[in-house]
C-alpha cells in the first residue's frame, strides 16, 4: 500500500515497535541519514534506537509529530554570531511540562537522535530553570555535590567582585 | 548497521551532572553572563570549568558589543583560534568598562563641575565605550532626564569620534597607510553621532558593492584594466553612487561627507568625493586608481598593469611608458580624452611646462586638505546665502543631527585637518599652519571644551618653545577653559528683593523675541546687564526702554544662523507656551534635563548654579 511504504518501524532499547511517518522520523539527522544510507532496505527492516526507551521515543514522535511541517533551519546557521533568546513557543512549553528525569532523557535523545530544535527547546528548558538562582539553589534543584574547597570557592567570589551590585 | 550492535546503555543518569559535557555546554549557551559568572561557575567544579569554556565567552564578545577599540584588533581575534584568547577576561573587561562608562555619564550629568576630566576619562577608553554612549543617546522619551542624557552622551561620543578621527590623520602625516575610505570617513567622524557610518562601516559598504559588482561582472578579471575601470563607473552611475542631482546643489554641506555620499537616498557627492568613490572600489577590484589633482574639478585617473598597457597588450622592452587613462564619475561614465583636460588646464591660462602636475596623481593628504577647503566655502556660502534676499534654498545642510550645529561641527573639521595638512612642508612655527590655531581655540572654547586634551595631544608639542606666542596663547586657553570647568558654579539665589521680584523670568521658560522673532530659552540670567561698556554700546543697550538696569537674560536658540547663547534684555522677552519646541530639543539637553508637557517649560539641569530656578 501506497501509505504502509511512507512508514517505518523503530524499535526502543526495551524492545517496543513504534510505527512512523518516515518524514515525521525523519526530523531526526540521524535516522534520515540511515535512512540515504539503507536506501529501500530501511522500509522493510525495523530500525533499532538502542539509547532510547520506549516512553522518551513516544514523546520524542510526539514532538516531530508536531513539527513535522516546520521549515528547515537555515543552512547557513552561524549560532555563534546571534544572540541567544530562551523564548520557547507555546506549544514546546507545555511539552516541556515533564519531571526532571524525562526532561533528561528527552534532552539526551534529542542530542543522540540529532534533533536540533528539540535539543534547543530542552536546554532552553533548563537555562530557564538556572536564571536567578543562587549557586546553592542550583545544586540543589539539579542535585549537584559542591566539590570546592572553601579557598577555592572564595577565589571564584573575588575574581567577579569586580561587577558585583552594578 | 553500527547502531544495532552498539549495546544500549546500562544504567538511566540519575543525576544532572551525568549530562554529557557537551550538552552542558549547549545548555550554558542559553544562560547570561552575569548568571555564568556569578552563579553557575561557583557550583561546582566542573560547572566552573564549563562556564569559562572560551568558544561560550567568544559568543558573548561577540553579540553584546559591536565597537571595539582598535587596540584589540578584535577582527583577527574573531577570525584566529579560539584558544588564543582569554575571551572571558575580554568581556569582563568590557563590562567594566560599560559600567564605568555609564557611571561617569551619570556624574557628568548631575554637575556642572570637572567635565572636562569625565569625558577624558570616558575617551580614554575609546572605542570600547562606543556602545554604551550609544545606549545612552537612545535614551526611552520617558526617561526624567533624557534630553541631558542624550545631550551629553552624544557630546562625548562625539569627542571620541574627533579622537579617533585626528588619530586617523596624524597616522597618514607620519606616512603609515591609511585608506582613501578612512582618511576622507574621517569627516564624517565629526558629525556622525549616534549614527550609522563609522569608518569600519564605510569600509563594509565598498565591501559589499565589490562583491555586488563582482556578482554582476563574473568575468572582470578577465578583463582589460580599461574595461575594469569603465565597468566600475557604469557600475556606480547607475546606481546613482556619484554625482548630483542638480548643480544648484553643488555646495550643499552633505556632498563632502563620504559616509553620507554612500548610504543618503540621493547619494550626493561633490566631483572629488566621487572620485574617491570611483577609486576605493575599484582598488578593491585591483586597479590601480588614484584621485588627479585638477583644479577645480578632481578627476579619476587609472594606471595599467606593470609591463602591459591599459588594454592588457604586453610591453616590449623599448616601448614608452604607457599612459594612464582619465574618468570623471561625477558627470560621465565615459572615459576623458587626454587633450580634453589639456584644453581645460589651457583654457585656464597654464603652461604646457605646467600640464604635468595637474595631471598627475594627488596624495591623499591633499585630497582631505582639498575636501576641507570644500566645507570651508560651503561654510562661508550658507552664512553669506542664509537669510539673504537671494533664496535658492541652497546651499543646505542636511548631516545627520541639528544642522547649525553640524555646521559648526562640520567647520571644525576642516579647520582642524587644514591645521594638519595645511603645510606639506615638515611644520615650523610661523607658518600659515599657526593661522589656523586661533581659529580652533575660539571654537574650542565655545563649544568644545573637551577637546583641551585633543589640543594638548595634536598642537601644543608643536609649540613647545615659550619665546613663541602661541605657545602662551595656547597655554591661557587651556588653562582658563580647564580653569571654568573646574570651578565651582556661583550660586545665584533669589534672596533678594531684587533677584525675587527684579527678575521676572525663570530658567527654562521659552520666549519669542520682540524684535527678532526668534524662540529661545532662558538658561541664565542676571539682575542687570552684566556685560562691559563696549557690548553695551554696540549693543545700544541704553536706548532699550528700561536701559541697562533691568534684568538680563542668557538664552539658548536655534533659530539664527547659529547655536549660540544670546544676552536679552528683559523687555525684548514674550514668553511663549509652545506645545513642543522642537527646534531646541537637540540642544537643550546642555542645560535641561527634560520638556515638561503640562507646565511646558524645560526642566533645568543647572541647579548647581540656579538651585531656586
Amino acid at each position: 500500500m501506497a501509505t504502509e511504504s511512507n512508514k517505518i518501524t523503530l524499535v526502543s532499547n526495551d524492545g517496543a515497535e513504534v510505527v512512523v511517518d518516515r518524514n515525521v522520523a525523519e526530523r531526526s539527522m540521524l535516522i534520515k541519514n540511515m535512512m540515504e544510507d539503507l536506501g529501500e532496505a530501511a522500509m522493510t527492516q525495523s530500525v533499532p534506537i538502542p539509547n532510547v526507551n520506549e516512553s522518551v521515543l513516544k514523546k520524542v514522535i510526539e514532538w516531530c509529530e508536531h513539527h513535522k511541517n516546520d521549515p528547515p533551519a537555515a543552512a547557513d546557521d552561524d549560532s555563534d554570531s546571534r544572540k541567544k533568546t530562551t523564548d520557547i513557543e507555546e506549544w514546546d512549553q507545555k511539552f516541556m511540562q515533564v519531571d526532571q528525569e524525562m526532561l533528561f532523557e528527552i534532552i539526551l535523545a534529542s542530542n543522540y537522535l540529532d534533533i536540533k530544535p528539540l535539543l534547543d527547546v530542552g536546554c532552553k528548558t533548563v537555562a530557564n530553570m538556572i536564571k536567578g538562582k543562587s549557586p546553592e539553589e542550583i545544586r540543589k534543584t539539579f542535585n549537584i555535590t559542591n566539590d570546592f574547597t572553601p579557598e577555592e570557592e572564595e577565589q571564584i567570589r573575588r575574581e567577579n567582585e569586580w561587577a558585583e551590585d552594578r | 548497521m553500527t547502531a544495532a550492535t552498539t549495546p544500549a546503555r546500562q544504567e538511566p543518569p540519575s543525576a544532572w551532572s551525568d549530562l554529557p559535557d557537551e550538552v552542558l555546554q549547549h545548555i550554558l549557551f542559553y544562560v547570561s553572563p552575569s548568571a555564568l559568572l556569578f552563579n553557575v561557575q561557583c557550583v561546582s567544579k566542573r560547572f566552573s570549568r564549563l562556564a569559562s569554556e572560551p568558544l561560550l565567552w567568544r559568543h558573548h564578545c561577540r553579540v553584546h558589543f559591536e565597537y571595539w577599540d582598535s587596540k584589540h584588533r578584535i577582527k583577527q581575534k574573531f577570525m584566529g583560534n579560539v584558544g588564543d584568547v582569554d575571551w572571558k577576561t575580554l568581556y569582563k573587561h568590557r563590562k567594566n568598562v560599560e559600567s564605568e562608562t555609564a557611571a561617569i555619564l551619570d556624574s557628568t550629568i548631575e554637575g556642572q563641575v570637572n567635565r572636562i576630566q569625565k569625558f577624558k576619562l570616558i575617551a580614554d577608553f575609546g572605542y570600547d565605550a562606543k556602545d554604551t554612549l550609544l545606549k545612552h543617546c537612545r535614551t526611552s522619551e520617558t526617561a526624567e532626564d533624557v534630553l541631558a542624557r542624550r545631550y551629553y552622551a552624544n557630546a562625548v561620543l562625539d569627542h571620541v569620534h574627533r579622537s579617533k578621527a585626528l588619530a586617523e590623520w596624524k597616522k597618514l602625516l607620519r606616512g603609515e597607510p591609511v585608506s582613501l575610505e578612512r582618511a576622507l570617513g574621517s569627516f564624517d567622524l565629526f558629525v556622525l553621532h549616534d549614527q550609522h557610518g563609522d569608518l569600519l562601516e564605510i569600509s563594509e559598504i565598498f565591501d559589499d558593492l565589490a562583491s555586488v559588482l563582482r556578482a554582476e561582472h563574473r568575468d572582470l578579471d578577465q578583463q582589460s584594466t580599461r574595461i575594469k575601470a569603465l565597468t566600475v563607473a557604469r557600475f556606480l552611475r547607475h546606481r546613482n553612487l556619484t554625482g548630483l542631482s542638480t548643480e544648484l546643489a553643488y555646495r550643499d554641506l552633505q556632498n563632502t561627507f563620504i559616509g553620507i555620499a554612500l548610504q543618503d537616498q540621493e547619494h550626493p557627492s561633490l566631483p572629488l568625493i566621487s572620485v574617491a568613490i570611483f577609486c576605493v572600489l575599484a582598488q578593491r577590484v585591483g586597479i590601480d586608481a588614484r584621485c588627479c589633482g585638477i583644479p577645480n574639478h578632481v578627476h579619476a585617473m587609472v594606471f595599467p598593469r606593470d609591463d602591459e598597457t591599459l588594454d592588457g597588450r604586453p610591453l616590449a622592452s623599448g616601448d614608452p611608458q604607457p599612459d594612464p587613462m582619465y574618468l570623471d564619475p561625477y558627470r560621465s561614465d565615459e572615459e576623458v580624452p587626454i587633450h580634453t583636460l589639456r584644453r581645460m588646464l589651457s583654457e585656464w591660462g597654464l603652461q604646457l611646462s605646467q600640464h604635468a602636475e595637474y595631471l598627475g596623481d594627488s596624495s591623499t593628504a591633499n585630497v582631505i586638505l582639498r575636501t576641507s577647503r570644500n566645507i570651508l566655502a560651503t561654510v562661508h556660502d550658507f552664512r553669506a546665502h542664509h537669510g539673504s534676499a537671494e533664496n535658492t534654498g541652497h546651499p543646505t545642510i542636511r548631516l545627520h543631527a541639528n544642522p547649525f550645529a553640524d555646521l559648526d561641527n562640520a567647520f571644525y573639521a576642516a579647520l582642524w585637518a587644514n591645521y594638519i595638512f595645511g603645510n606639506p612642508l615638515r611644520r615650523s612655527e610661523g607658518t600659515t599652519q599657526s593661522q589656523f590655531i586661533p581659529l580652533i581655540l575660539e571654537r574650542f572654547e565655545r563649544l568644545y571644551p573637551m577637546d583641551a586634551s585633543l589640543i594638548e595631544q595634536h598642537i601644543v608639542p608643536s609649540y613647545n618653545n615659550p619665546t613663541n606666542a602661541q605657545h602662551w596663547e595656547l597655554r591661557e586657553a587651556l588653562r582658563v577653559v580647564r580653569a571654568a570647568d573646574q570651578t565651582p558654579k556661583q550660586l545665584r539665589l533669589r534672596n533678594t528683593r531684587a533677584s525675587r521680584e527684579g527678575v521676572k523670568y525663570k530658567v527654562g521658560q521659552v520666549f519669542r523675541h520682540r524684535r527678532y522673532a526668534y524662540t529661545a530659552v532662558i538658561t541664565g540670567w542676571d539682575i542687570e546687564c552684566g556685560m562691559d561698556s563696549e557690548w553695551i554700546s554696540i549693543n545700544h543697550v541704553d536706548s532699550l526702554a528700561r536701559g541697562r538696569h533691568q534684568s538680563f537674560y542668557h538664552a539658548l536658540t536655534s533659530s539664527v544662523e547659529d547655536t549660540s547663547i544670546r544676552y536679552v534684555a528683559e523687555e525684548n522677552i514674550e514668553i511663549i507656551e509652545p506645545e513642543f519646541p522642537i527646534s531646541l530639543m537637540s540642544l537643550a539637553g546642555r542645560f535641561f534635563k527634560r520638556w515638561d508637557k503640562e507646565e511646558r517649560v524645560f526642566v533645568s539641569n543647572i541647579r548647581d548654579e540656579y538651585p531656586e530656578d
